[in-house]
C-alpha cells in the first residue's frame, strides 16, 4: 500500500476562503457515506493549530489519520513542484490505515497560481471567498482555471461586500468552461452536499 | 577527468529543483530565527560556517565519502555500516527525520524516474544474494559491474545507469526492509558513486546542497537580502572545499558531531509553538 492506492482530494486556495472549514464539513459527511477518511493539513503552524486540527476531527478519525505537514514557507511547491513530503506522509497514512479510501490534502494559503501537482491530488479544488471580491475569477489564475472544481465559499457575506453572486457566476463561467463551479456557505452547510458528490462522482465512483 | 554527463548530475543533485523534500528542513535553522540568536547575514554565515565544520564534514561528508568508497567495492555492509553511524551521530529526532526522508525520496525518485532499482530491470546484481552479491560483478546492463568506473561509456544519464545499478537497488531494498534508514548523504554518496562522480565531487555537492538550502530557508524565515544571501554564500565556499577535500577519505571511525546548540536548537524546535520546516 502507498500514495497511489488511495485517492487525494487537494484543496487550494488563498487565505482565509475558508478551506479548513470545507475540510471540517466535508469530512463527517464522507465518514457518514462509509468512506475512511484521511487529512492532511499542510503550513499548520502554531502547536494551538495543530491541537485544534486534531480536535475537530476526534470522534470521527483516528488521531494517526489527522497531520501537519510543515512546507518550509513555501505552500506552493509543497503542493506543486516538491510534493514529497505529503506523498510521504500518504504512505505512513496507507501503512497504518491499509483500508484507507481518501485524503483531504489542504494546501496552506496561497495566491490565485496555485495548483496541486496531479501527482499529488487525483482530483482538485479551488475555494474562493465571496469577500475577496467578485473579480477573482476574472484574474483568471491557474488555480481557479485549471481545478477540476472551483468552489465560490461565503455567499452569505456577498451583500454585505457588495458582491453580486451573478458576476462571479458569469466569469467563473466563462474562464472555466465546461468545469464545474459550485457556491457553497460552509458556515451553514449550503452546497457542501454538492462538493461531496462532486468528489463522488469523479474519483471514489470511478 | 569528470564528463559532461556526471557534471550535470552533480547539478542535477544540488539543485533545489530535486524534489525530495529538502526545502522543507532548516535543521534547527528555524529555531535559532524563532529564539533571535541569528538576526543578522553575518551571524547566519558563521552559525553556517560551525555547521560545516562541526556537522557536515566530520559527520556527513565521512558517512558520504565511506559510503561511496563501500559501493565502488560492491560493500553493501559497508554502506549499511555508514548509514547506521550517521543516525547515531545525529542527535536531534527533526534531524534524522529530515535526512532519511529526503534520502528515501532520494532513492523512490530515482526508482520513478531513471530505472527501477528494486527490479534491477538494467540486470544489475540486485537478485538478493545479500552483500556479497554486487560484488560477483556480473556486469549486466549498461553499468560497469561494480569495482571500476560506472561513468565510463556513453552519454547516456549516469542517473540512469546508477537507477539500475545492484549496489543503490540493495540499498533501496534494506531502506524499504527497515535494515537500513537511508540517510541522505549516505544515499547521495552511492548515488554520485555509481553516476561517476567522485567522493570529493559528491562531498562538494552534499556540503553545497546542504548550505544553500539551508541559506534559501533562513531567507524565507528572517529578513535577509538576496545579495547578502548571496555573499554570504560565496563567503562559505572556502569552507565548503577545505571540510569537503578533509573528510572526503576519512575512516569511518573518525566520524564525529559537534555542534551542541545546534542539537539543542533541533530538540526545542520539536515544540516549538511556531514551526513553518519539519527541522
Amino acid at each position: 500500500m502507498g500514495y497511489r492506492d488511495v485517492a487525494k482530494v487537494g484543496l487550494g486556495g488563498p487565505v482565509g476562503s475558508g478551506k479548513t472549514a470545507l475540510v471540517q464539513r466535508l469530512v463527517p459527511r464522507l465518514d457518514d457515506a462509509g468512506y475512511d477518511v484521511g487529512v492532511i493539513a499542510n503550513d499548520i503552524m502554531t502547536q494551538e493549530d495543530a491541537d485544534r486540527l486534531r480536535d475537530s476531527f476526534a470522534d470521527r478519525l483516528p488521531t494517526d489519520l489527522v497531520a501537519g505537514v510543515e512546507t518550509g514557507a513555501c505552500p506552493h511547491t509543497g503542493i506543486r513542484e516538491d510534493p514529497s513530503m505529503n506523498l510521504a506522509k500518504i504512505d505512513e497514512f496507507t501503512e497504518r490505515h491499509p483500508e484507507l479510501d481518501v485524503v483531504l490534502i489542504e494546501s496552506g494559503g496561497d495566491n490565485l497560481a496555485a495548483t496541486f501537482n496531479p501527482e499529488l491530488a487525483d482530483y482538485f479544488m479551488f475555494v474562493i471567498s465571496v469577500a475577496e471580491g467578485d473579480d477573482i475569477p476574472r484574474k483568471r489564475g491557474p488555480g481557479v482555471t485549471q481545478a477540476d472544481l472551483l468552489v465560490v465559499n461565503k455567499t452569505d457575506l456577498a451583500p454585505h461586500v457588495d458582491v453580486d453572486l451573478d458576476v462571479l457566476r458569469d466569469d467563473a463561467e466563462t474562464v472555466r468552461g465546461d468545469d464545474p463551479t459550485v457556491f457553497t456557505n460552509c458556515k451553514a452547510e449550503e452546497g457542501v452536499g454538492e462538493v461531496v458528490d462532486s468528489i463522488e462522482r469523479s474519483i471514489l465512483f470511478a | 577527468m569528470t564528463s559532461s554527463a556526471a557534471l550535470l548530475t552533480a547539478m542535477r543533485l544540488s539543485d533545489s529543483m530535486l524534489p525530495v523534500g529538502t526545502y522543507t528542513a532548516s535543521y534547527g535553522v528555524e529555531q535559532y530565527l524563532n529564539e533571535d540568536e541569528i538576526e543578522t547575514a553575518d551571524e547566519l554565515g558563521e552559525l553556517l560556517g560551525g555547521y560545516l565544520r562541526g556537522v557536515i564534514g566530520p559527520a556527513e561528508t565521512v558517512a558520504l565519502g565511506h559510503a561511496h568508497r563501500s559501493a565502488a567495492a560492491g560493500d553493501l555492509d559497508g554502506v549499511l555500516a555508514a548509514d547506521e553511524r550517521l543516525g547515531a551521530a545525529t542527535l536531534p529526532a527533526e534531524f534524522r527525520d529530515s535526512s532519511t526522508k529526503a534520502g528515501r525520496k532520494l532513492l523512490e525518485l530515482l526508482a520513478e524516474t531513471d530505472g527501477d532499482p528494486v527490479d534491477d530491470g538494467g540486470g544489475g546484481a540486485a537478485a538478493g544474494d545479500g552483500g556479497g552479491g554486487a560484488a560477483t560483478g556480473d556486469g549486466g546492463g549498461a553499468v560497469d559491474g561494480v569495482n571500476g568506473d560506472p561513468a565510463a561509456g556513453d552519454g547516456a544519464d549516469p542517473l540512469a545507469r546508477a537507477a539500475v545499478d545492484g549496489t543503490v537497488a540493495e540499498f533501496a531494498a534494506a531502506c524499504e526492509a527497515g535494515r537500513a534508514d537511508g540517510h541522505y548523504p549516505v544515499v547521495l554518496g552511492v548515488v554520485c558513486q555509481r553516476a561517476g562522480l567522485s567522493s570529493r565531487e559528491a562531498a562538494l555537492a552534499n556540503a553545497y546542497g546542504s548550505v544553500s538550502g539551508l541559506l534559501a530557508a533562513a531567507q524565507r524565515l528572517g529578513r535577509f537580502g538576496h545579495t547578502a544571501i548571496q555573499s554570504q554564500l560565496s563567503a562559505l565556499f572556502p569552507v565548503i572545499e577545505s571540510v569537503s577535500d578533509r573528510y572526503h577519505d576519512a575512516e569511518l571511525d573518525a566520524m564525529c558531531s559537534f555542534a551542541p546548540l545546534a542539537d539543542v536548537m533541533g530538540m526545542s524546535h520539536e515544540r516549538a509553538d511556531r514551526r513553518l520546516f519539519m527541522s
